[in-house]
Order: C-alpha cells, then sequence, then structure tokens
C-alpha cells in the first residue's frame, strides 16, 4: 500500500457535517411546521353562537355557575389520586373522569389544548423549553372580551402564552428550576387563600408543579409523591370549605401523566392518562363513569359552562356529564352548538360539497329537525315520553356528528412541507453518501474520482440548476417561503445538494464503470463481512417501531456478537498458529495458554452483561459508587501526572461526600441547613479541583521558555495528545459528578471495555493473513461505535422522550439558566458516546503497535487520526440518520409516527449535533496544535 | 473434482444430506404433533434433543459404513486412530470435550441476552443442542483429540478419504446451525405478544431451520455437481 493518503480530513468532514445538519434541521422544519394553524383561513370560521335554528329563535345559556376553578396538578397521573393519597378529594369529587391526553406529553402543548381545544404539533416539545408563541384564541380571550376577572398563579408557562389575557397573576419566577418542591406551591397556595377572599373573578387558574418536580429528580415511587398529594389534597379542601364559595365548580386535573421512571414526553399510559374529577356545591353523585374522553372535550364543555363562543381552533366533543346541570333546552342548545362549530371547521376544511354529501351532514339535519321540533314542548316543559324519545335521538345525533368531525379534523390536522423536506432530504443524502464514497475510495478519491476538491465549472453549473429549481418550486407552489429572503436563504441548500448529487452520480458511475476497464477502482478501506451485516443489520432495523421501542436489544446482541466473534475468530488462530509450529502435539495446553492469553477480554464481556442487571443493584450503591470512583481514578490514573491525580481523586471524594449529603449513599448524617449549606462549599471545591486538573494538564502540554531544557530531554512528545489528554479526563471528571449514583461504574466499565477491545482488534489485526493496518482502524471504529451505543443505553437511555434524566442540570444549581441546564443534560445524556469519539482518538493517536509486534506500522498508524478514524466515524454516525431520514418519509402516515418514530429522528438528529460539536472541538486542536505530526 | 451418482463418495453424501433432512423432518413432526411449542427449552419433556441425536449418530454410523471399502488402503497413522477409537482415554476426552462446548454456548448464550439468574434449564437444552449439531458429530467420528485437531489444523493427516466427505457436510450443518440460532433471536423484540417468542423457542427453532438450510445447500451443491458431469458426458 505504498499509496496510502494521509491527509487530513478534518476540513471536508467539518464541511459535511455542517451541510448534514442544515440538511436534517430544514427536513425537521418541513416535517413538524411549527405552527400549522396560521395557515388555514380560520377567519371564514364563524365566531358568533348561533342564534336562530331554521327560523326558531334560540338563546345561548348563561353561565351556570358564578365562579370557576382550574386546578391543574402538573403530572398528576391516573392512578395518584386515591382514597388514601387524597382523601378529600377523592371522597367528594361529584364526578371523576378520565381523560386522554394527546402527545406530546409535555407542559407547553398541554395547556395550548386545554385552552384552545386543538392538538398540538409534536415539534411543540422541543418549543416547551424557552420559546413560546402567543395563543391567537382561547377561552381566555374570550372571557376577556366579556370583561370576566381571570386570575391565575402557579407555572409561569400560562403567562408566556398569555400575556395580557389575565387580570391578575402570580406566577412562579422559575418553573424549570426542578430542585424547587415545595416553594413555588406555598405561593400558589398563598395565592389561593387570598383569591378565595376576593370574589370578583370569574375563573381563577391554579397551576402546581412540585409533582412533576418530584418526579423528574426522585422517580414515580419517590415516598413525597404521597407527601405531596396530601397537600394538594388540602388545598382542594380549603376550597372546598370555604365560606365565599357557593355556586362554583371546581375542576381538578393534570396536564399530563408521569411515566414510571418519573419523566414524562412519551407515549405510555402512564403519561398519556390524567384524572378529571369536579366539585361542586349539593351536586347529585353520578356513578363513577368510565368512559374517556379527551383533554380537547374540556374546552368546549368549559366555554359553554362559562357561556363564551367555543375558540376557533377547538375541534373538541362535548362532555355530556359534565352538563347535567343545564336544562334540558340549553343541554340541547350545547350539543347543537359544538355540531354546528364542527361542521363550520369542516366546510373550511374540506369543502362545502364534500360536507354535503358526507354521512355526518344528514345526521346533523336529522338532529336540528328534531331540535327544532323539540324546542316548542321543551319550553312548555312536556315530560312526555315521546319529546324524551326526540331527545335523545337528537343529542346522540348531534354527539356522533361532533365526534365523526372531531375524529376527521384531527387526523387532517397533520400537514407536512413537502419542499422543505425534499431539500432536507436531499442534501442529507447527498452529503452522507458523498462522505461515506470519499471515505470507501480514500486513495483514489481526489485524483480520479474528484470528491475533495471544490470544482468552479459544476458549482457554477448547480447555481444555474438551483436557482431554476427554486423558481419553479415557488412557481408550482411547492416550496412555500413567507419572504424573499428566505427564499433566497433556501438557494444555498439546493445549490449544495445539487453539486453534491452531481459529485456523487459521477463517483459512481466511476465505480460501475471505471475508464480503465482493466482497472476497477479499489476500495481502500477494508470492509470485512461481519462488521458490514451487524452494521447493516442495526440500520435496517430501524424500519420497525418495536424495534426503535426496544432499541437497547439490537445494540447489547448486536454488540456482543461482535465483540465474541472476533475474539473467538481470534483465539483460534492463534491456537492454530501455535499448533503448527508445534505439529499437532499437546493442542489442550495450547488451546488453555491462548485463552488464558485472552482471559480480559471474557471479564469484560462479562461486565457487559452484568451491566445490563445495574438498575437492580440499588440496595449495596453506596459500596459500588466507592468501588468505582476507586475503579475509574486508577484508570485515570494512566493520562494524569501525580499532582493532577491527586487532584482527581480529591474531586472524587468531593463527589462522594455530594452524593452523601444529598441523602443518596451512606455518609455522616447532618442536619439539613448544614448539609445544604455544605452542599455548596463541596461544588466549589470540585469545581477548583477540577480547574486544577485541567491548567496542570495544559501547563505540561504547553511548556514555555523552557524549549533548551525540553531539548535535551529528548524528542518532545505530542502536545496535541496531552491536550486532548487532559480534556478528556476533565470531562470524565465532571461526568462523574453528574451521573447517578449506581451508574457512576459505568464509566470505568466503559475506559475498560475500549481498552480491551482495542487490544483485541490489534491481535486479530496481526493474525489476519494479510495485515493492513486500516483494518484495525476499521474494526476499532466500529467496536467503538458499538460499544458507546451499549453503555448509552446501559444508562437507561431510550428512544422515548420521557428518559431523558433533568436532574444533572440542576446540580449546584439555584436557577434555571437554559444554557448551562442543556449542556449537563447533554453530557450526562450522551457521555458515552462522547467519551467513546474523544477516547478513540486519544489511543489512536498514542497507541502503540509495538506491542503486538508491528514495528514499521507505527508512524502512519497514529497519522491516520484525522485521515481515516474521525471522518469514518463521521460517516458511520451520518448514514444511519439519512437512511432514518429517508424511512420517516415512508413512514409518514404511519400509526406510531409521531409516538415512535418522531422522538426517535429528534434523538438521531440530536446525536448528529452532538457528535458535530465534539468533533468540531477536537478538530480545532488538531489544527492549532498539530505541528509535530 | 468429478462426481457421478454412482460413485461412493456421491452416494455418501447424498445419504448423508437425506439423513440429515429427515431427521429436522421428524423434529418438524414431531413439533406439530405436540401443538404447544412451550415445552421445546424442557429437557425432560421434549424429544428434540434425543431425535437429534440419534440423527447424528446414523450419520457417523454412516460413514463408518463407507469407509468399511476403504480398510485395505489406509496409512499407519490412519490404521492407529481407529485402532485407538474405543480405547477410554478417547472416550473420556470426547466427553469432556462435549461438556466443555456445551459450558460454552451456555456462556454464548447468556452473553447474547440469556437470563443470567434464571432458565437455566432452557440454556441447557439450547445449548445441548447446540453441541450436538455443530461439535458432536465430529467427536463421534473421530474421538475428542482428532476433533480438537480437525478444528486447529489445516489438515491432519490421520482423517480418512470418506471422514474427510462427512467432515465437509458437518461443517455445512454446524455453520447453519449456529447462524440460525443467532438469527433467531430476531423476533424477540418484535411486540407481537406470541407464546412462541418466549426465548429458547425462536433459537431452537431457527437452529433446526438454520441445519435444514445448510443442508439444503450443501445438497444443492452436490447434485450441481453431478449434473454438470452428466450434461458434459452427454455432449461429449
Amino acid at each position: 500500500m505504498a499509496m496510502e493518503e494521509h491527509k487530513s480530513r478534518l476540513v471536508y468532514t467539518f464541511y459535511m457535517l455542517t451541510l448534514f445538519l442544515c440538511g436534517a434541521v430544514l427536513f425537521l422544519i418541513g416535517f413538524f411546521p411549527a405552527s400549522y394553524s396560521v395557515a388555514e383561513q380560520e377567519s371564514s370560521v364563524p365566531i358568533d353562537r348561533p342564534t336562530t335554528l331554521h327560523g326558531e329563535k334560540l338563546e345561548p345559556p348563561p353561565s351556570s355557575y358564578n365562579s370557576f376553578i382550574l386546578l391543574l396538578i402538573d403530572a398528576l397521573r391516573n392512578d395518584f389520586p386515591s382514597e388514601s393519597t387524597m382523601p378529600v378529594s377523592h371522597e367528594r369529587a361529584c364526578l371523576k373522569l378520565s381523560l386522554h391526553v394527546d402527545i406530546p406529553t409535555v407542559t407547553m402543548p398541554r395547556l395550548k389544548s386545554i385552552t384552545t381545544g386543538t392538538l398540538s404539533n409534536f415539534i411543540d416539545i422541543a418549543l416547551n423549553v424557552g420559546h413560546t408563541e402567543q395563543v391567537e384564541d382561547s377561552l381566555l380571550h374570550r372571557l376577556k372580551q366579556r370583561d370576566a376577572v381571570v386570575s391565575f398563579a402557579g407555572d409561569h408557562t400560562w403567562v408566556h402564552l398569555f400575556p395580557s389575557e389575565f387580570t391578575r397573576k402570580a406566577e412562579n419566577n422559575d418553573s424549570f428550576y426542578v430542585n424547587d418542591f415545595y416553594e413555588g406551591d406555598k405561593n400558589v397556595t398563598r395565592t389561593l387563600e387570598l383569591e378565595l377572599e376576593k370574589e370578583d373573578w370569574k375563573l381563577l387558574i391554579l397551576h402546581y408543579l412540585g409533582l412533576d418536580h418530584i418526579g423528574h429528580v426522585e422517580g414515580h415511587a419517590s415516598p413525597k409523591i404521597n407527601h405531596k398529594l396530601k397537600e394538594m389534597d388540602d388545598a382542594v379542601k380549603k376550597i372546598l370549605d370555604h365560606k365565599n364559595m357557593e355556586n362554583y365548580l371546581l375542576l381538578l386535573t393534570g396536564d399530563h401523566g408521569m411515566a414510571d421512571g418519573g419523566g414524562h414526553g412519551g407515549n405510555t399510559p402512564a403519561e398519556t392518562s390524567v384524572p378529571l374529577y369536579l366539585y361542586s356545591k349539593n351536586c347529585s353523585k353520578y356513578a363513577g363513569s368510565t368512559k374517556r374522553y379527551n383533554q380537547i372535550d374540556l374546552t368546549p364543555t368549559l366555554a359553554l359552562l362559562l357561556s363564551v363562543e367555543i375558540p376557533t381552533m377547538s375541534i373538541g366533543c362535548l362532555i355530556p356529564e359534565m352538563l347535567q346541570t343545564l336544562t334540558l333546552e340549553q343541554q340541547m342548545y350545547a350539543y347543537f352548538y359544538n355540531a354546528h362549530h364542527l361542521l363550520n371547521k369542516a366546510r373550511v376544511k374540506f369543502g362545502h360539497e364534500s360536507v354535503r354529501r358526507s354521512d355526518y351532514f344528514g345526521w346533523y339535519q336529522n338532529a336540528t329537525l328534531l331540535h327544532k321540533n323539540l324546542l316548542e314542548p321543551l319550553r312548555l316543559g312536556d315530560g312526555s315520553s315521546a319529546s324524551k324519545v326526540h331527545y335523545e335521538n337528537a343529542k346522540l345525533n348531534y354527539l356522533r356528528v361532533a365526534r365523526e368531525i372531531s375524529e376527521q379534523l384531527s387526523e387532517s390536522l397533520v400537514k407536512f412541507d413537502y419542499g422543505l423536506i425534499a431539500v432536507g432530504l436531499a442534501l442529507a443524502t447527498a452529503t452522507s453518501l458523498h462522505i461515506v464514497l470519499n471515505i470507501l475510495f480514500l486513495d483514489v478519491a481526489t485524483e480520479q474520482l474528484g470528491l475533495d476538491i471544490l470544482k468552479l465549472g459544476q458549482l457554477l453549473l448547480s447555481l444555474v440548476i438551483g436557482i431554476m429549481l427554486n423558481v419553479v418550486g415557488h412557481m408550482l407552489d411547492q416550496l412555500m417561503t413567507s419572504s424573499m429572503l428566505q427564499s433566497l436563504l433556501l438557494l444555498f441548500p439546493i445549490v449544495a445538494s445539487v453539486y453534491l448529487s452531481i459529485d456523487v452520480a459521477q463517483a459512481l458511475i466511476k465505480i460501475a464503470l471505471p475508464p480503465l476497464y482493466a482497472r476497477r477502482l479499489k476500495l481502500s478501506i477494508p470492509l470485512p463481512l461481519p462488521l458490514l451485516l451487524c452494521y447493516a443489520i442495526r440500520t435496517f432495523t430501524l424500519g420497525s417501531s418495536s424495534f426503535i421501542e426496544f432499541e437497547y436489544k439490537t445494540w447489547y446482541y448486536l454488540g456482543n456478537t461482535l465483540i465474541l466473534l472476533v475474539a473467538l475468530k481470534t483465539l483460534r488462530r492463534r491456537i492454530t498458529k501455535a499448533n503448527v509450529e508445534l505439529d499437532g502435539r499437546h493442542l489442550h495446553k495450547i488451546a488453555s495458554a491462548c485463552l488464558w492469553q485472552q482471559r480480559k477480554i471474557f471479564v469484560v464481556l462479562i461486565l457487559l452483561t452484568l451491566m445490563r442487571y445495574l438498575h437492580r443493584l440499588s440496595s449495596i450503591k453506596s459500596t459500588l459508587m466507592l468501588f468505582s470512583l476507586l475503579l475509574f481514578w486508577a484508570r485515570l490514573r494512566k493520562f494524569t501526572d501525580t499532582p493532577q491525580a491527586i487532584f482527581n481523586g480529591i474531586a472524587f471524594m468531593l463527589v462522594y461526600s455530594f452524593r452523601g449529603l444529598n441523602g443518596q449513599v451512606q455518609f455522616f448524617v447532618l442536619p439539613d441547613q448544614l448539609a445544604s449549606r455544605y452542599v455548596l462549599a463541596l461544588l466549589v471545591l470540585f469545581w477548583c479541583c477540577l480547574a486544577l486538573v485541567f491548567v496542570l494538564g495544559y501547563r505540561t502540554a504547553l511548556p514555555q521558555q523552557q524549549s533548551g531544557q525540553s531539548l535535551l530531554d529528548g524528542p518532545p512528545k505530542s502536545n496535541l495528545l496531552k491536550l486532548l489528554q487532559t480534556n478528556l479526563t476533565c470531562s470524565l471528571i465532571l461526568t462523574a459528578l453528574l451521573y447517578k449514583v449506581q451508574n457512576i461504574v459505568l464509566l470505568p466499565t466503559l475506559l475498560i471495555t475500549l481498552d480491551e477491545t482495542y487490544k483485541l482488534c490489534e491481535a486479530y489485526g496481526t493474525t489476519v493473513r494479510k495485515f493492513s493496518v486500516r483494518l484495525v482502524h476499521v474494526y476499532k471504529i466500529i467496536m467503538t461505535i458499538f460499544v458507546a451505543r451499549m453503555f448509552y443505553f446501559y444508562q437507561g437511555n431510550s428512544n422515548s422522550l420521557s428518559t431523558i434524566d433533568l436532574t444533572p442540570g440542576y446540580i449546584g444549581q439555584t436557577s434555571y439558566n437554559p444554557v448551562i441546564v442543556g449542556f449537563f443534560v447533554t453530557l450526562n445524556t450522551y457521555s458515552a458516546e462522547i467519551h467513546s469519539f474523544l477516547y478513540l482518538i486519544v489511543h489512536t493517536l498514542r497507541a502503540d503497535l509495538r506491542s503486538v509486534g508491528i514495528i514499521q506500522s507505527l508512524p502512519s498508524y497514529a497519522k491516520a487520526a484525522d485521515s481515516i478514524v474521525a471522518p469514518l466515524y463521521a460517516a458511520l454516525v451520518m448514514l444511519p440518520a439519512a437512511f432514518y431520514l429517508c424511512l420517516m418519509v415512508g413512514f409518514r402516515y404511519h400509526l406510531f409516527i409521531y409516538s415512535v418514530f418522531s422522538p426517535k429522528v429528534l434523538y438521531d438528529c440530536y446525536t448528529v449535533l452532538v457528535f458535530y460539536l465534539v468533533f468540531l472541538s477536537t478538530s480545532l486542536y488538531f489544527k492549532l496544535f498539530k505541528r509535530d505530526a | 473434482m468429478v462426481s457421478r451418482f454412482d460413485q461412493q463418495k456421491t452416494k455418501h453424501q447424498l445419504f448423508h444430506v437425506s439423513i440429515s433432512l429427515a431427521t429436522i423432518l421428524i423434529c418438524m413432526t414431531y413439533m406439530q404433533y405436540r401443538r404447544n411449542w412451550a415445552h421445546l427449552g424442557s429437557f425432560w419433556d421434549s424429544l428434540i434433543v434425543p431425535i437429534v441425536f440419534f440423527g447424528e449418530l446414523l450419520k457417523v454410523i454412516l460413514a463408518r459404513f463407507f469407509g468399511r471399502i476403504e480398510d485395505g488402503v489406509l496409512t499407519v497413522k490412519q490404521r492407529q486412530k481407529k485402532a485407538a477409537y474405543f480405547t477410554p482415554r478417547e472416550l473420556l476426552g470426547g466427553l469432556t470435550l462435549q461438556f466443555l462446548c456445551t459450558l460454552l454456548y451456555a456462556f454464548i448464550c447468556i452473553i447474547l441476552g440469556a437470563p443470567v439468574l434464571a432458565n437455566y434449564e432452557q440454556t441447557f437444552v439450547l445449548s445441548l443442542l447446540m453441541t450436538l449439531l455443530t461439535v458432536s458429530p465430529t467427536v463421534f467420528l473421530l474421538g475428542g483429540g482428532g476433533a480438537l485437531q480437525v478444528c486447529f489444523c489445516e489438515k491432519p493427516d490421520f482423517i480418512t478419504k470418506c471422514e474427510d466427505t462427512a467432515l465437509h457436510l458437518f461443517k455445512y450443518n454446524a455453520l447453519g446451525g449456529i447462524l440460525g440460532a443467532w438469527a433467531g433471536s430476531v423476533v424477540a423484540p418484535l411486540d407481537w405478544g406470541r407464546d412462541w417468542q418466549v426465548y429458547p423457542i425462536p433459537n431452537v427453532i431457527g437452529a433446526l431451520l438454520g441445519s435444514a438450510l445448510g443442508n439444503i445447500y450443501a445438497c444443492t451443491h452436490v447434485l450441481y455437481m453431478c449434473g454438470r458431469v452428466y450434461m458434459s458426458k452427454k455432449r461429449s
């Protein structure tokens, strides 16, 4: 292999990753349009309430209660309120219903649904944190038009959604600060007491957050949960027993449920089902209804009870059980109004003609005729059986019209922006194919395929094609942009994808039909079949929803298979080799000697199997934590010199004491006040230690004015390697602070696993008949990807958004700072992938193949870090993501698109983004410090 | 290499493959007869392991039967080997080797996701089946030491032609069985909720089907070679 290239491909990879991310973002914007309701002409839906029916005058019912209280408890799931946890609420409820909540099960979209009655967009989950747009029309807007007093206390998301709709508001300062279990809720209860004295309000909204925060930090089985529920029960009791409360309606519900781990955002029954308890004075208790309604049904029902118009966007049905206090005529009106509203919406959406031809239009006509005939007897108070039958008939018809239209409308809410999807997909696919081809044909990529260089002529050509595509797309209404600037910006991805596609097409043609038939283009990278097979299985199983839900099984299976396969193959080759020399005698002795030689990899396999049961080890977590910190320190000792190691050890002791003070491991018992004071000091000390390790590492790497001395010491060791090692060490120490107690053992195990796997790959490489350094690289890279992914799942991550652990984001924080919380949570969630990549780079730079008996290849081995390892890793990260984006387009009408496939696409794109950031920082170091390579 | 239907080697190969396929057919019939597959993982209740055991034994007897013809032309080493077949040392070695192999397969099962603290019986049955499909035939044919040599040497010189034919076919059987059992796990994550998705059943069936496929492949190969010889003869 004389022609092996060692040009750094970091810049090229950087461009490709950037373009890929641009494509992915465009795709996501197109797939989840941020606000699809705006595109509809909502103005054409009549706003006012209907006042006539076939010529008869109708009167909208007046408000049936003087005051309404909406008591929202964040993350109140269906089985939380029970006789033992919330006795008063359970005992005195007039009506207990269960509501079905739509995904995404996070607060902001849920509040939108409750107030506007429309389903929310999936991407709202990303907007949940931080950005919130104001709502156009809702129950609160309608109340404000009527000058009704609306008061609010609790989660400040409400205030972002409705900045001017509340008469009085007492929002929490910091709703995202999850370590606040009690303070915010106390304030809400205080506001409640004040408001109960005032009596002037029509609607009082209370939003308690404590329960959700407890869930996030301590899980759904925490003893604090019952404590919290008791507190909520007391608040309900306070309202029910207050002397001023005469004619009121109290609604107790949750915005979304809570998954078993304590998080939310996913699609499990525990998350999508919440209770709705109703309380009013002298109610007649109905038998507990087991019927389930949708959360959006609450909006039209509340609108009728409040005697305001139904919000234009509402597509909910009515909840008949809640209307029992109205007279029959008023109930009839309510059913009529909602059906009428939905029919108008259907007319706007599907067109007059198709509505007239539909089934539900017939039912509607039928119901209105019956309704008209009933008006007279109902007003006279006629209770004859004939009118009863007519009444039931009309009610049923109205209800089924509403349900039918509601279902059709919620299905048709899904809208894709195919223009953006096409552009994004083209860019992402072209980029990943480009980088894959470039890496596979590394040695000939530049001169024969011309993939590396920027060709001006081709750029101009693609510019022309891009402009044409852009113009034609706009003319055919396939590309929709709101401003000139946006369409000009869109030109950039189009041109890039055209340019890359031309490159890819040319390269593919050249590979299929080489210019000189005698010399086919040879792959520069060896592709061993087992690796390829495992990688292909990992990619193609993305097409099945159950394989996505249980993705960890795929990774555990394939990862262990790969390690096992390589280990057994190496073992066999070693024995065969030794056997040839000894000519078949003492075979069992040779076999056992070789097996003993490879004992470590089998220990690693056993460790990997044990890690699966990590969550069961919580009973010995103190011991486990001490042991793993010790092991971790010993592992890190390889990268650190003595002073660094000392500070590193202190940092780990501080981590243990921090967990001890938080009560998670055994430690001296201190009074609470003292403990909380010490925690802060501990964390400050920890950061100091971390900074010291960092500074010490950099100081040895960047010697100033000692050049004379270092020349005497011998050749200067690579600064780059030292800097990267320091970065890796510091990042690992920080992760030890962020990780959950029983997860800390994963960190040393990860390092051991990677180390042993790399050794195995080297040993395997030397036993192959034709040794090639690149084969070793390929094995190491793919093994790293598999091991990283396995540890990612060992940690408790999954493809459901509810398993994201938010607690590490708030360590040492006293308020919500999106940047710090985001950084910590990302570092915690993706620690395995980040550190595996960094470790691979460091390992490649410091690797010494002499230990396995290969001397000549040492320089070219370390050189490969930026010419092969990083680019190939990037290509292997991007390719499945691009494939998955293509799958998403195919599955866009799949039943599970929003519950299973969409969270996964967010995870995938975020994985690429995290890799991008890590890659970026690493390549910066390469650019700045790589002189002596 | 020429091969004709009437050649001893071809006959041996075809008989061998027929026995393998018949064994698996009997297993399938048995499973069909029992309807409920839940017992497949139990040691005492399932007949799969004994059926496969007898199938493999039959194949070895077949190889011995065809080997008789070669008896006259054996080398000294081959003769020695043959004479040592029933010595206690060889018998013990063979048993130990199979036992160790079963342990290795059980270890692999656990590494690849079998429950660590439960389902020991199922894991044992699966690894026993895997041993029977992969290692046992070779051990039955050559004894423990011989099997080790076959596994780790390029080509030991004590193997007769007939044994070589059988070993070649055992390889397909073993590879098919391993790949089948490995691929059988594909149904584990699926949410169909069928009772045959429980742990050892897909792997057991996968191993049987895999070895059947391996044998079918070998059979096709043999028939194809015969067909080619036949065609070329006809043409000339």
